[in-house]
């Protein structure tokens, strides 16, 4: 069976099944919100010092969002117990895996475009091609690590609480690189071009490094 | 005595004697005086600290090939180990930076990723902690350790380009005078003592604490009898 089309088919069928539901990105979007004002009245925020603030309250935002997002990935199927007949299909555990992922960086994106816009919004600060790029970019790294992590605790008892304590250390290159890129595109500075590098390099270590672990983490 | 008795004897004898080293052969730093002493165990505990991680990170590769259970046992010891030195190198940094930059803590690379280190590994020991005791917990806190050991270079590697505070390294580079190299050198092999010596003691307890789970006690079979019940052991 050809692995992309067996990823694609997953993924469809997780953007099917959230299309129906309409669950997770409106609560997603919400979130974002939520923590935009929790931001604004955190900080005094005017326009002078937005620009050094609002990177913060965007990376905080999406790293939690993403936390949620992740975390529900494998909730349908522990409830339903689908996993399994998932993996008793020819499909490989790593297509399986890549297809998840895949479609949870698709429900962050989704909120990204809430995120981005209510952040130019609220603390007018500018939202370039540049920003967007350095989110989406940092979005792909966080959802093969998140992704992988909410797999392996899927089945622990404890997987609310063991989510967020491996997921967020693990994520810190990514916050380091992407806050940078992020603070340089809203004019602050630091090099963009080389924190850009550095998340594609990330980008590419840990997307290799999940999908090898991914068969152990799977393939039960 | 037994023969981990008798190890753990010559580990504490061995730390007591790089003690004698370090505050009596060792010079006083010209500049930084007596408190550069922290060099020696600081140093040395961060090493041992990396070498802890690397148990950890050998066990659960092996046990994810293997499913032998030694190897993951190793790997818990080396886990809880290498916390206790990457949190000793931590606390006696942060007292030589108050005393030579003015600040327990700087964002500084170096920094950043041992909190980091101590962060995945304390997470480490947390997963075993919520986890119940078996191959999935074993392989889960496999796949931890081993990503945690990847994740600390990389987290290093990107707060590079931030202005570093943290003084590179002076061993390679022969900056340090003979003697304090000498002292450091053997501070750093005591260290490494200690910690195999530590990490061999943890394994016997995880073994016996997993035989324990293995053999019910005699109190738990004897609960099981009751009348009308299904005797026989429980897990």
């Amino acid at each position: 069976m050809n692995p992309f089309r067996a990823a694609i088919a997953v993924a469809r069928k997780d953007l099917v099944s959230e299309w129906r539901t309409r669950e997770m990105v409106p609560a997603l979007a919400q979130f974002v919100v939520l923590a935009l004002l929790i931001g604004n009245f955190g900080f005094q925020i005017d326009s002078r010092n937005a620009p050094s603030i609002a990177p913060g309250i965007l990376w905080l935002a999406l790293v939690f969002a993403g936390l949620i997002a992740f975390g529900r990935t494998f909730a349908a199927e522990r409830e339903q117990s689908s996993l399994e007949a998932m993996l008793m299909t020819p499909a490989s555990p790593v297509a399986i895996f890549a297809g998840k992922a895949l479609a949870a960086s698709v429900l962050l994106i989704l909120c990204e475009v809430v995120l981005l816009p209510a952040l130019w919004l609220f603390f007018g600060t500018p939202v370039s091609a540049g920003v967007v790029l350095a989110v989406i970019l940092a979005t792909i790294g966080m959802a093969s690590l998140g992704c992988l992590f909410a797999a392996i605790v899927a089945r622990v008892r404890a997987r609310e609480l063991l989510l967020p304590l491996l997921t967020l250390p693990l994520w810190i290159p990514f916050i380091i690189a992407g806050g940078q890129a992020v603070q340089s595109a809203m004019g602050l500075p630091g090099s963009y071009d080389q924190a850009i590098g550095l998340l594609i390099d990330f980008d590419i270590l840990f997307v290799v490094l999940t999908s090898l672990a991914a068969r152990f983490v799977l393939d039960e | 005595m037994s023969r981990l008795e008798k190890a753990s004897a010559g580990a504490v004898a061995l730390m007591a004697l790089a003690g004698a080293a370090i505050f009596f052969y060792a010079p006083t730093d010209f500049l930084q005086g007596a408190v550069q002493r922290i060099f020696y165990l600081h140093v040395s505990s961060a090493i041992a600290a990396y070498g802890c991680f690397a148990v950890v990170l050998l066990g659960g590769a092996i046990f994810l090939r293997t499913e032998n259970y030694a190897a993951d046992r190793w790997a818990r010891a080396g886990a809880l180990v290498g916390v206790v030195f990457t949190t000793v190198t931590l606390v006696m940094g942060m007292l030589w930076a108050k005393k030579v930059w003015g600040a327990f803590w700087v964002w500084d690379a170096r920094l950043t990723s041992t909190l980091v280190l101590w962060i995945i590994y304390a997470g480490y020991l947390l997963v075993r902690r919520l986890t119940e005791p078996g191959r999935q917990a074993a392989r889960l806190a496999a796949v931890v350790g081993i990503f945690g050991f990847v994740d600390v270079p990389v987290v290093h590697f990107s707060v590079t380009w931030w202005v570093t505070h943290h003084p590179g390294p002076v061993i390679i580079n022969d900056a340090l005078p003979p003697q304090m190299l000498a002292t450091f050198l053997f501070t750093m092999l005591c260290t490494l003592v200690l910690a195999a010596v530590m990490i061999t003691i943890r394994y016997r307890i995880e073994t016996l604490m997993d035989l324990k789970q293995l053999v019910p006690s005699p109190v738990q079979v004897v609960i099981t009898r009751e009348p009308g019940g299904v005797a026989g052991p429980v897990q």
